[in-house]
């Protein structure tokens, strides 16, 4: 072996590791959402609600950032407000989908049987159908209304999670620690709350902060429909909806709310994306 | 390493370049997709006959229109079939006895003359010289068969006309009633009064053969029609060999299809959207309407019985800041029922103003008041929650509900808006304090119609139960009033007699508007939205 061979010289440039400030970036802007969605009664710069015909249709700049609605109603006073309805109902229905699906998965890994069969086969119906259009569906039986959205699309959510925690149950319970555990006289639910939740609970996180962003797009697409939340309530697709035939003409009716989701759809997406990277980190990159 | 960051950056521009081509081009068909959609196949035939019959100097006229479906029981062309004799009449495909004028008085049409010989016999002398599209000619006896077939079937028309006998010869008729019935002829010129061919029939897709200056060749619901010249068209050569008539619900939607050329000429556009059209190469044609919006009042609500609270509630609709900012000035704020162009219209009656400051008095003196500083008033621990029951098929009622929300909070009323397609089952059920619909209020040029689908012990559409004796003793009297200036003086003591018990609350005339496109001439709104397409209509 010569003298060159033995020096191996390290070419690759060594990747920092980003994940860390992008984390403290992008879940300070998450979290910046959810405090304006809280505090949106106190950063208003108007009543959201309160209407002037007189100032109707003004474009942003001066006393109206984001100029004013129809009605002459601030538009960025509308968008804070309206982050309350949108966000918390996405945030809620994540939180409901995840418990609900989780739940359902792990009793159907753990049990087995007949149990898991049924249930597994209830997803599978509700899995038949395209989304959307079942959601739509659903929402329009219950004749709308904000939390008619949430639950309409809560039917249709859970499936995914069961389906995942049910996937990781079945593999943690073939493994030696378990037989293990069962050999040491656990019981079910020990068996379940020590092994079987802290093991699956990062890939559910991950999916269900990766949902937040999709939750607010079909919240705010059930809205838009005009079966999700009802006038006036300010809700970001419900404004959109209003303001679509002004496109040409008033484009800041449709825009203010508009970018709105789209950048708080991005932040949490983004969000979603760091936290996958280090609670899972064989998926980063990915 | 370098190198290979190039790469990367490289590819990564080219696709955000690509994907940002990509949305620009989808935003460019996106102009037009919906059109062909909402136009389906007849839109792609339309096309593709222009292309090929453009060099054979022919002439292809689209026309774009929201109301021609089911849902507006508009479902085909056949008068005698709910109000599908708007389409049939809209479109020039059939002609009334008598028509409006743009004063909406009857004046002949396929009628020369009558004479009203006592109060139940009508002498009808029909002109020469007219045929249907299938080539028979237009004589009494074709209109008896139509009439007597239209109150065999149609109910409304039924009721309205009361014929007891008609009787035909020659060019003659001789209409015969049950009871007097002084607006007959306002009756006949009522779109479900076109004259048809009933020995041609109506096919099983709801086509009818009419004398006017266009017939339809296809007929399909919620999608469109097609109609094509009649060479013997008896007012005149019509100027265009074929029109396609596209529904297009989608107001947006259609907005667009203007905008790219797709159609010549478009009627129910949203109001936002005239503005886009204000100049060349558009024109709009508007005419004030008597479509008014307003809101009934429910008196089996306990709080609504009370006149003071009714009273309030009448003054605290903005309409004019509703017609002027949130109509875009395309109408005008209503009293009663008519608008001021006619005789028995706004200008003779007066109702309670716009004054929240005087409804919040009102409402004071009727017990209401806010005790608990939530900013809604109450009596007796109740706070006043009303229902506003309302339909979104007309743009301008969810408007005018949201308007009302904001004005009724500044009183002190709760106001909760359902705004929805199954408002007839709310009516039903009985679940609504205020309703508010659109209405044309005058169809027929004559007041008589409106009270007596609305407002009487026997009306249909009386959703609220109102019930006023002054009322009722009125209409007994117009019933039997022939003459127009007496009907005109009694029609405006009744619609006072109504704004004085605040049963119903008007806030708004349409004005109704058409948009054509380069080129155009002879698409001119009409009072009584009846007439669009005519011989008259050209494109050059």
């Amino acid at each position: 072996m010569t003298e060159k061979q033995k020096i191996t010289i390290r070419k690759q440039k060594v990747v920092k590791d980003h994940t860390k400030r992008k984390m403290i970036i992008f879940g300070a802007l998450a979290v910046g959402v959810v405090l304006t969605a809280v505090f949106a009664p106190y950063l208003v710069p108007y009543d959201p609600y309160e209407q002037d015909l007189g100032s109707a249709l003004l474009p942003p700049g001066g006393a109206h950032l984001l100029g004013t609605d129809r009605y002459g109603r601030d538009m960025l006073s509308r968008v804070i407000m309206g982050s309350r309805s949108t966000v918390f109902s996405a945030l809620l229905l994540v939180l409901v989908i995840t418990g609900i699906g989780s739940t359902v998965g792990i009793i159907c890994g753990f049990h087995g049987g007949k149990l898991d069969s049924f249930l597994m086969r209830l997803s599978d119906v509700f899995l038949a159908f395209p989304g959307m259009v079942f959601a739509i569906a659903v929402a329009s039986v219950m004749r709308g209304g904000i939390m008619n959205a949430v639950v309409a699309l809560a039917c249709i959510s859970w499936p995914k999670y069961a389906r995942i925690a049910r996937s990781q149950v079945l593999t943690i319970k073939s493994t030696p620690y378990m037989a293990a555990a069962k050999l040491s006289g656990s019981g079910t639910l020990q068996m379940i709350f020590k092994h079987i939740v802290p093991n699956i609970a990062g890939t559910v996180v991950v999916t269900a902060v990766l949902d937040i962003g999709t939750m607010i797009m079909e919240i705010a697409g059930l809205s838009f429909l005009g079966l999700g939340a009802t006038p006036p309530t300010a809700e970001w697709g419900s404004m959109m909806s209003n303001g679509r035939s002004m496109l040409q003409t008033s484009p800041w009716v449709i825009l203010a709310p508009g970018t709105t989701i789209f950048l708080t759809v991005m932040i949490f997406n983004l969000a979603g994306d760091t936290v996958r990277d280090i609670l899972d980190p064989r998926q980063r990159g990915r | 390493m370098k190198k290979k960051s190039i790469w990367k950056t490289i590819c990564v521009s080219l696709l955000a370049v690509t994907m940002g081509a990509g949305l620009l081009a989808g935003c460019g068909s996106g102009t037009s997709a919906p059109a062909e959609d909402a136009a389906d196949g007849t839109q792609a035939a339309g096309n593709d006959s222009h292309e090929t019959t453009a060099a054979e100097g022919e002439k292809v006229f689209y026309f774009g229109d929201t109301t021609f479906n089911a849902e507006n029981d508009e479902s085909d062309v056949n008068p005698h079939n709910g109000y599908s004799g708007w389409a049939c009449i809209r479109y020039g495909i059939g002609e009334t006895l008598f028509k409006y004028s743009d004063a909406m008085e009857a004046e002949p049409w396929l009628a020369t003359e009558y004479t009203n010989v006592d109060e139940t016999t009508w002498e009808i002398t029909l002109r020469d010289g007219v045929a249907f599209t299938s080539g028979r000619a237009l004589d009494a006896q074709a209109v008896k068969e139509c009439l007597d077939h239209l109150t065999e079937v149609h109910e409304r028309a039924a009721g309205d006309l009361k014929i007891h006998e008609i009787t035909a010869d020659g060019q003659k008729l001789t209409i015969r009633t049950e009871v007097p019935v002084p607006a007959l002829i306002n009756y006949l010129a009522e779109p479900y009064g076109c004259i048809i061919d009933m020995e041609a029939g109506i096919t099983d897709d709801g086509n009818v053969t009419g004398t006017g200056p266009y017939r339809a060749t296809l007929v399909e619901t919620d999608k469109g029609l097609t109609l094509v010249k009649n060479e013997n068209y008896w007012d005149g050569m019509p100027h265009l060999d074929t029109i396609y008539v596209q529904t297009i619900s989608d107001g947006d939607t259609m907005t667009m299809a203007m905008q790219s050329g797709e159609l010549d000429g478009a009627y129910g556009l949203p109001y936002a959207s005239l503005l886009l059209f204000e100049s060349a190469p558009y024109t709009i044609s508007s005419c004030e309407t008597s479509r008014s919006f307003f809101g009934a009042m429910n008196y089996e609500t306990e709080a609504l019985q009370d006149a003071g609270v009714r009273r309030a509630i009448a003054g605290a609709i903005d309409k004019e800041g509703f017609t002027r900012v949130l109509m875009n000035g395309n109408g005008s704020p209503a009293v009663g029922p008519f608008p001021a162009s006619f005789a028995y219209g706004d200008d003779t009656v007066t109702a309670q103003p716009f004054d929240p400051e005087a409804s919040r008095a009102l409402l004071a003196e009727a017990g209401w008041t806010d005790t608990d500083g939530d900013g809604y008033v109450d009596r007796n621990g109740q706070k006043l929650t009303l229902r506003w029951l309302t339909y979104p098929s007309r743009q301008e009622l969810p408007l005018l509900a949201e308007s009302a929300q904001a004005t009724m909070k500044e009183i002190g009323i709760d106001l909760q808006v359902i705004c929805t397609a199954n408002h007839l089952d709310f009516i039903d059920s009985g679940d609504w304090d205020i309703y508010a619909s659109a209405f044309v209020t005058a169809p027929t040029g004559d007041p008589e119609f409106f009270f007596t689908t609305h407002c009487l012990d026997a009306s249909s559409k009386n959703r609220g139960n109102y019930h006023s004796d002054e009322l009722e003793t009125l209409e007994e009297q117009m019933s039997r009033t022939f003459d127009a200036e007496e009907r005109a003086e009694l029609a405006t003591r009744m619609t006072q007699a109504l704004l004085n018990d605040n049963s119903f609350v008007f806030a708004s005339h349409l004005r109704m508007s058409m948009v054509s496109g380069e080129g155009v001439t002879g698409l001119v709104a009409h009072p009584c939205d009846y007439y669009e397409i005519t011989a008259d209509l050209d494109k050059n």
